[in-house]
């Protein structure tokens, strides 16, 4: 019965918002084409085959062969798992990392709030691609590293968020009633503050889950991406080299990754004006 | 407001000494050893090695470089290139010429373009000219800057043959005075099109957002009852107060501005800082790196101290005490 | 006549899925130089109701229909200039929110500077200070506000401010829309009677919007009373007060603690606002209406003078004759 409401309580929010709705469907797609990858493509995305470059229409290769001989096609649908597996993983690092930090800077206030905002103050001032790089470029590119750098340079966002919330929830009266009823300050932060304060958040994480992988690409691009594992990045880095002629390979996976960040920039959009009625009103 | 600005400055320079500190630990800690890099050959010769390492104080532990890199920087000297051996300094002044004729240039062109076209729509809320440009917003917001760049080489310089495919001048003609510049500026249009076209959606949201989160105010109510007329609350009281959240943004951008946009400066070989910095790191050229670090820590630095300033001009509600 | 009268008012939002009736059938008159008194609990449609007067309700997901007679002119149909003329000059208005009142960026004079001379484009600089010092003075405010912004005064002056600005072109009509709310006791009784004060001076007719039956019984001759957008009873205050004749100022007035100090038991009224957005057959009361009967249930009641008093109307079955 609860199930049902909550099911029904979803449907009523998609129906109402078209953002969310179309990346709900987006993101159902892909995690289809992640989850079913093996089924789906038609070929092994680390054989090589024998035409190289061939043009899509190819038979056996509708999107065409890469430099090596690679099934393009073959190689975007495995890619999916891993741009994917990044942003996910990127993403929870900064949004978890970001509501303890933030909420125990709103939370706890006075000295600890201003040691923490100062903190944040100076990874704002970091530029934080250039970071990443250095980290990337200097101490290897595997695929573990480049998820937690990027999750460890993106979560003050979040952070600035959670404060914010949890500045304004410990003034609320459940608040107020269970330090009253001596709760101690650990329990209140987890139980009351982070639950109540995290929808922003989630909201936030969702974009943050497109940047990951935009940032992802960009530095697969630059030839800094993990070799042992296929990227979409790292399909249009290989593919730059075979420009003009074999266009294909750097186009079709960049189309990968606009329709990817797109998905979750809808979602986190429609999470958005969910949360905030006053701006869907607007709208 | 001398006072303030003294305490920012006082704790933008902390903020720089820490950043560069971590950086300058960071390069260091890492694995790679520029001087083998230096040496080239697989089996380089140890003394050779030691004469190098010497030379550039890399035989020292990284605390004592540390502080002669300070003592160095305070007598204005960043150093010089393990590679080329030219200084640091000039190294960077040689690019940043070029990067900020690009980023600068995309950067103004593109808030100007967001920002009327958010006015605009916002206006014109719920239209149809108002959901055509969300969506394509969303598209080209979604969409990395080094792919469409690509994309913009692939469509207009190799088929059309419009525009150069990369570079900053035709190096083969060796044009002098206007014609020199006219040819910087055919090889300025792809990649300033590119960078307009993905940063553009991020100005157009804000100002759009903020001048419908200002037009439900209850101010322009009270205009509204008032009798006077929409086009003067608009242009007066609205975009006062709407262009508040641009500006912020903007002074972000343009603080950022110097690190200039590797990946786009790859994509088009554009001889800016962005190149600089990527083939100093690969090639752990750690004077030059450092040196781009600290310059662009500084600018960042100021730049957000100025918008500070100007923000407290635009807007009576902030106060420096 | 009277300076305002409302003919069979309607307002309804229409949301996406459905419309919702913010006021239904409401009828009201307002002679010259009266002060009136609209209450009601928050949702009953009395907000609405000022701003559909004044048509300052977002006209794409509002819907307005009856007469709203203003001198005889009917306000609905006036073109968008007419209207524009009419406002500050003739109808102006207080707003409950008075700290965001006025665009927090601009010099609160600067900005009543503007606002008179929507009126008189070419008024003269000295001659609007001179004019808002005055309206400072009336207010009790000192005219070092004229150059100070928004945030720098306090929920009291900013009030002031609001009323200072309402009163700028000598308006005929003044709506208070729950506009001492949400300040402290002392600062609403002063405000209040200076605004009294200024009534019998300037010749102003007011209606004041609020929940408080107790500052419409201290500052009003006449009070209405809503429930669910639709008028229950209106009359004289010291009437309608003393001998409350519909079941709903009845409990509205027990949910009051009493003028004279008397220990009644305070009692709210059980239930709650009904669904706006459907159909309601008969009154819209009868569902937490202690006396309902079939009939209130079925059929809606319409206005009835009572006691022979031209001016004071109840909507209930049970008064008069049954």
């Amino acid at each position: 019965m609860k199930k049902d409401n909550i099911f029904q309580a979803v449907m009523r929010v998609l129906k109402k918002n078209s953002q969310l709705r179309m990346g709900v469907i987006l993101l159902i797609v892909l995690l289809c084409v992640a989850l079913f990858a093996p089924i789906i493509a038609p070929c092994d995305p680390y054989k090589l085959y024998d035409a190289l470059v061939a043009g899509p229409g190819t038979p056996g290769h509708i999107l065409g062969t890469d430099g090596l001989g690679r099934d393009v096609l073959s190689e975007i649908i495995y890619g999916t798992r891993t741009s994917l597996m990044i942003g996910v993983v990127a993403a929870s690092i900064s949004g978890i990392l970001g509501t303890c930090i933030g909420g125990i800077a709103g939370f706890f206030g006075g000295k600890i709030d201003r040691f923490i905002s100062e903190f944040m103050n100076f990874f704002l001032m970091t530029p934080s691609f250039f970071l990443i790089l250095i980290i990337v470029a200097l101490f290897g590119s595997n695929i573990m590293y480049i998820m937690i750098v990027i999750g460890l340079t993106s979560w003050t966002g979040n952070a600035r968020l959670m404060r914010a919330q949890a500045i304004s929830l410990k003034e609320r009266t459940f608040v107020k009633s269970a330090q009253a009823m001596g709760e101690s300050r650990f329990s209140i932060m987890f139980r009351h503050i982070i639950p109540n304060g995290i929808f922003p958040i989630i909201a936030q994480t969702t974009m943050n889950v497109s940047s990951a992988i935009l940032s992802e690409a960009g530095l697969s691009f630059l030839g800094l991406g993990d070799p042992n594992v296929v990227s979409w990045g790292q399909i249009i880095y290989h593919g730059k080299q075979y420009m003009p002629k074999g266009w294909w390979i750097s186009t079709f996976a960049g189309v990968a990754v606009v329709f990817t960040v797109l998905t979750f920039f809808l979602i986190g959009d429609g999470l958005n004006r969910v949360l905030s009625p006053k701006m869907d009103a607007n709208n | 407001m001398k006072r303030y600005i003294g305490k920012r400055a006082l704790s933008g320079l902390l903020v720089v000494l820490l950043s560069v500190c971590f950086n300058f630990t960071l390069i260091r800690l890492a694995p790679g050893d520029p001087i083998r890099i230096m040496a080239g050959t697989d089996n380089p010769n140890e003394e050779m090695i030691e004469a190098l390492q010497q030379k550039y104080g890399l035989d020292k532990s990284i605390p004592e470089q540390f502080v002669m890199f300070l003592g160095n920087v305070a007598k204005g000297d960043l150093g010089y290139s393990y590679i080329s051996d030219e200084s640091v300094i000039k190294l960077i002044g040689e690019k940043i010429g070029p990067t900020l004729a690009l980023s600068l240039t995309a950067v103004l062109l593109s808030v100007t373009f967001g920002t009327l076209i958010g006015i605009y729509a916002a206006r014109k809320n719920g239209s149809r000219f108002d959901r055509f440009v969300c969506s394509i917003s969303y598209v080209f917001d979604a969409t990395p800057g080094f792919w469409l760049g690509l994309m913009m080489i692939l469509i207009f310089a190799s088929s059309l043959k419009w525009f150069p495919t990369s570079g900053m001048v035709n190096l083969r003609a060796n044009y002098k005075g206007f014609a020199y510049f006219a040819d910087v500026c055919r090889h300025l249009v792809l990649p300033i099109s590119t960078m307009v076209l993905t940063q553009t959606p991020y100005y157009f949201r804000i100002a759009r957002s903020s001048v419908l989160q200002v037009m439900s105010e209850d101010f322009i109510t009270t205009f509204k009852a008032t009798g006077m007329k929409e086009s003067r609350i608009f242009n007066k009281y609205v975009l006062r107060n709407a262009i508040l959240p641009t500006v912020t943004v903007l002074g972000m951008s343009l603080a950022f501005l110097l690190s200039g946009s590797v990946l786009i400066e790859t994509v088009f070989a554009w001889p800016g800082m962005g190149r600089l910095m990527f083939s100093s790191i690969s090639k752990r050229d750690y004077p030059v790196l450092t040196g781009i670090y600290l310059v662009t820590s500084v600018v960042i630095c100021i730049a957000m101290i100025l918008v500070d300033i100007l923000y407290g001009f635009i807007d009576p509600r902030i106060r420096y005490d | 006549m009277a300076l305002l009268e409302l003919k069979n008012v309607n307002v309804r939002y229409i949301m996406k899925d459905k419309k919702v009736h913010a006021c239904q059938h409401v009828s009201l008159e307002i002679e010259e130089q009266d002060s009136i008194g609209i209450v009601g609990e928050s949702g009953s449609g009395k907000s609405t109701l000022a701003s559909a007067v004044l048509r300052l309700l977002p006209q794409r997901i509002t819907q307005v229909d009856g007469e709203i007679l203003y001198n005889g002119k009917d306000l609905l149909k006036l073109t968008k200039d007419e209207m524009d003329a009419l406002r500050w000059t003739d109808l102006s208005i207080v707003f409950q929110k008075s700290m965001s009142a006025l665009s927090p960026v601009h010099k609160v004079g600067a900005q009543m500077e503007d606002v008179y001379r929507v009126h008189f484009p070419n008024a003269q600089k000295e001659e609007i200070k001179q004019r808002v010092y005055d309206l400072f003075k009336v207010v009790n405010l000192s005219d070092r506000v004229y150059e100070l912004y928004p945030h720098e005064l306090s929920g009291g002056m900013m009030q002031r401010v609001s009323i200072a600005l309402s009163l700028l072109h000598n308006p005929r009509l003044l709506v208070l829309d729950e506009a001492t709310t949400a300040l402290d006791v002392v600062t609403q009784s002063q405000i209040l009677r200076e605004i009294m004060s200024l009534e019998q001076n300037l010749n102003v007719t007011r209606i004041m919007i609020t929940h408080d039956v107790s500052v419409v019984a201290s500052t009003c001759k006449k009070i209405a009373v809503m429930y669910a957008g639709r008028l229950m009873e209106s009359g004289e205050t010291k009437d309608v007060l003393v001998n409350p004749q519909h079941p709903y100022t009845q409990g509205l007035l027990k949910s009051f603690p009493s003028f004279k100090g008397a220990k009644n038991d305070l009692r709210g009224i059980p239930g709650s606002l009904p669904d706006l957005s459907q159909e309601i057959p008969g009154c819209v009361f009868a569902p937490r209406c202690p006396f309902a009967t079939e009939k209130c249930r079925t059929v809606e009641p319409e206005l009835k003078t009572v006691n022979g008093k031209g001016n004071w109307k109840v909507a209930c079955h049970k008064v008069g004759g049954e």
